[in-house]
């Protein structure tokens, strides 16, 4: 779904008026020129329309609304579903959302960054292991956790048993709520580290030869060049999987609902998990809450937009 | 300016991506209920219409979905130039139910629906059924053959609504072999709360680091198991003779039982008799095939699953649900789903066709084959007494204490089983008040009082959304 919006709010973009044309052409010509490029805009608003503008209004309308039992919006009921977001509960999963994007997102970047640096050397047999490490990538978010649920079911976990033979007892995984919170972390982590490898790869790999060896030369070696020079340079790179890592783990539901389904006693209950459970887990069809609790999403998100582009994107070396 | 569109596409993507979630199988809302009546339509109502084309939407996966697809075809071949049904899977129960909400409001409903016996008020509810019952009296039959136990479920004023159709009920599965490695007798299993504790700590077993090996006894925090306890405690699990003489308003989860349930299991797991499990059966099902667990609690419609993946290292008995006090004197709930035929928008042959389709599945042919190629439990008494099912119960002695359990069931509001719009969130509040308790601690009491108090919410919620 994020896809085509993108897509659709960059041709908006596209359409802003070319620069340095004349000041008076022909009015005819203008007109159709004006007309053409409407034209041309079109479907790109359309699908705004369609797929941005009027669902948040929808949204807001809904979140307003109480439901039948079959879903459909009935009575008014005016803020009371926003009133029920102001509860400790729902603090709770704020918190825990919270917590679940910090713990994806930090690990989430610095790992693959770490294993991107030894991999963009030129060693024998490092395209494998670009290889092997970028694969979790193509998995499928349904197909990662439910491998990882296996891999740590008590009754037949390789990984307990792996532990065990180093004289480690294996944790509850999924059972107790401070380790339910670090596996779904984990296996989120284990996926989003695929895609961010390749992209932290590609930055690395783009770094200049000649730039480093006058870094070398101005005395800048070691750890000293990578924050002064490396870093800078591949900042783009870096960005961009700050950004896409954080709304990965901000839209994060499967890997919940499959492994925990928000347990234990709630413990991984996350907002979109909570969006998701009040619209239509359980024969639930309570839309109007979980279109209030999209509206704190949408905040969210935009807060964090606002941040990550206005205060990060600064630090930010385009070349 | 760059930065700001940016910005703002990346709001809006997000805004989008929440907002379609909620809005598109709501924005499609269309309540005006043209009910076309529910009235049943008799058998002449096919005629001369041609081949008739229904849809049935289940949720039956893997080697159920296959025995359901023989019959259908069985179906097909017996009345074809009459009746054709299509199958069509659709995932889970809860994803069968929501795409059929859905398809309600936007007029593209099936004509056979299956749905967890959970749903069982929510569908009368809807208002979009036609009752089973109107066809039987339709067509002068009766619903004798049907086990009264079974029927008790989806009955409601002494109507039934739904005809069941895969049935099961919960047993204690045991470890034979390390029953009798432990020097116990699995064929005198543990039949209560302290019997289970007695025998888990025999058959509980440690290696040289102290690391438990096997547990005596595991079984997932499932909601299920919670409503079946009370049933055999000859307890109603919501109020309103639960939910039988009137709407429910209220379910009971913080009782004495429960209480007591909950602060055993806990012990359980604190002496190190049972490991910690969450609420996922399969979870609980592989610790009980790999030998982890040495008692497990499961539906009878596991009982082929786990005699396969326990071949050539266990083998498998079978005992009654255990009660929680040695006095209970109920008997479990038999739960599944059952089939609904849809009357809202259908002409009289589609509603006619269904019913064919449907009563095809519930006589005692279909049942038997139904039974011995899945497990699950024959609605019809007829097909305990077919040579085809007598044969599979010789083989699989494990199946008959299901039976014995069935029959020694008392027919009462309890062991019907508390009907309430509401009841999958009340599945759902069990559970996490079980896991409350066992997994983080919680005081069982504090636990229970809590989701009882949240579910409140969800019950009247439904209730007024029904009352219009």
């Amino acid at each position: 779904m994020t896809a085509p919006t993108l897509l659709a709010a960059d041709t908006a973009a596209r359409t802003d008026r070319p620069p340095g044309r004349p000041r008076r052409a022909a009015a005819p010509a203008r007109a159709r020129e004006t007309a053409l490029g409407l034209l041309f805009a079109l479907p790109g608003l359309a699908g705004l329309g369609i797929f941005v503008i009027f669902p948040l209004f929808q949204a807001v309308y809904l979140a307003t609304r109480g439901n039948d039992i079959l879903g459909n919006p009935t009575r008014s009921v005016g803020m009371a579903h926003f009133q029920e977001l102001l509860t400790p509960e729902f603090g709770t999963v704020l918190w825990q959302t919270l917590v679940f994007t910090v713990l994806v997102v930090v690990p989430g970047v610095l790992l693959p960054l770490a294993l991107a640096a030894p991999m963009t050397q030129r060693l024998p047999g490092m395209r494998v292991f670009r290889t092997a490490f970028a694969l979790p990538f193509a998995y499928s978010v349904s197909a990662a956790s439910v491998v990882w649920l296996i891999m740590l079911n008590p009754g037949i976990s390789p990984v307990n048993w792996a532990l065990g033979l180093i004289g480690v007892p294996a944790p509850n995984w999924t059972t107790e709520p401070g380790w339910a919170m670090a596996t779904v972390v984990g296996v989120t982590v284990w996926m989003v580290s695929g895609f961010n490898l390749l992209v932290l790869a590609a930055g690395l790999a783009g770094v200049d030869e000649e730039v480093l060896e006058a870094a070398r030369m101005d005395g800048a070696t070691g750890p000293r060049q990578f924050v002064s020079i490396v870093l800078p340079m591949i900042s783009p790179s870096l960005f961009f999987a700050v950004v896409t890592t954080t709304l990965a783990a901000l839209q994060a539901l499967g890997q919940v609902q499959i492994m925990t389904d928000g347990g234990p006693n709630g413990h991984t209950r996350t907002l979109v998990y909570s969006i998701f459970d009040n619209a239509f887990h359980n024969n639930n069809s309570n839309f109007g809450l979980a279109s209030a609790q999209g509206l704190v999403l949408l905040v969210i998100g935009v807060l964090i937009a606002v941040v990550q582009f206005g205060v990060l994107e600064r630090r930010v070396h385009y070349r | 300016m760059r930065t700001t569109l940016r910005r703002v596409a990346v709001g809006l993507s997000l805004a989008a991506l929440t907002a379609t979630a909620a809005a598109c199988s709501s924005a499609t809302a269309d309540s005006s209920a043209t009910s076309s009546g529910t009235d049943a339509p008799a058998a002449s109502a096919l005629d001369g219409k041609g081949e008739v084309s229904i849809d049935f939407w289940h949720a039956m996966t893997g080697k159920n979905g296959e025995a359901l697809t023989q019959l259908a075809d069985q179906f097909n071949a017996k009345n074809k130039g009459r009746v054709k049904v299509n199958l069509q899977f659709k995932n889970t129960y809860d994803d069968t139910l929501s795409a059929y909400k859905a398809a309600l409001n936007s007029g593209q409903a099936p004509d056979v629906v299956q749905v967890y016996d959970i749903g069982t008020r929510f569908m009368i509810d809807s208002k979009s059924t036609v009752p089973v019952q109107a066809f039987v009296d339709a067509d002068k039959s009766t619903t004798a053959d049907i086990q009264p136990n079974i029927a008790g479920y989806y009955s409601v004023d002494n109507k039934l609504y739904s005809m069941p159709f895969n049935t099961s009920m919960p047993l204690l599965y045991l470890n034979k072999t390390a029953f009798t490695k432990a020097g116990l007798d699995p064929a005198n299993p543990p039949k209560t709360l302290d019997e289970i504790t007695e025998a888990a700590r025999k058959l509980t077993v440690k290696d040289a680091n102290g690391r438990v090996t096997q547990y005596g006894f595991g079984a997932a925090l499932y909601g299920w198991f919670l409503e079946q306890w009370t049933a055999v405690g000859n307890q109603e699990y919501c109020d309103q003779g639960n939910g039988r003489d009137g709407r429910g308003t209220t379910l009971k989860l913080a009782t004495d039982d429960h209480v007591k349930l909950l602060a055993w299991w806990k012990k359980m797991v604190d002496e190190g008799l049972a490991p910690k499990l969450d609420s996922n059966t399969t979870t609980a099902d592989n610790a009980f095939t790999a030998g982890t667990v040495a008692m497990t609690l499961e539906s009878t419609g596991s009982l082929s699953g786990f005699l396969k993946s326990s071949e050539g290292k266990f083998e498998i008995a079978t005992g009654n649900y255990p009660k929680i006090n040695t006095t209970d004197a109920g008997g479990p709930i038999i739960g599944g789903a059952s089939l609904w035929v849809v009357g809202k928008g259908k002409d009289d042959a589609h509603k006619r066709a269904s019913w064919e389709f449907v009563k095809f599945l519930s006589d005692k042919d279909s049942q038997a084959t139904w039974h011995t190629s899945t497990g699950y439990f024959p609605i019809s008494k007829g097909a305990l007494e077919t040579e085809v099912d007598k044969q599979w119960v010789a083989q699989r002695p494990q199946f008959q204490t299901a039976i014995t359990q069935l029959q020694n069931t008392p027919l009462s509001k309890a062991t019907q089983g508390c009907l309430l719009g509401a009841m999958p969130q009340a599945r759902k509040a069990a559970e996490q008040a079980m896991q409350a308790a066992v997994l983080s601690g919680t005081e069982p009491r504090a636990a229970l009082e809590q989701q009882q108090e949240a579910l409140a919410g969800p019950i009247k919620d439904y209730n007024q959304s029904v009352a219009g």
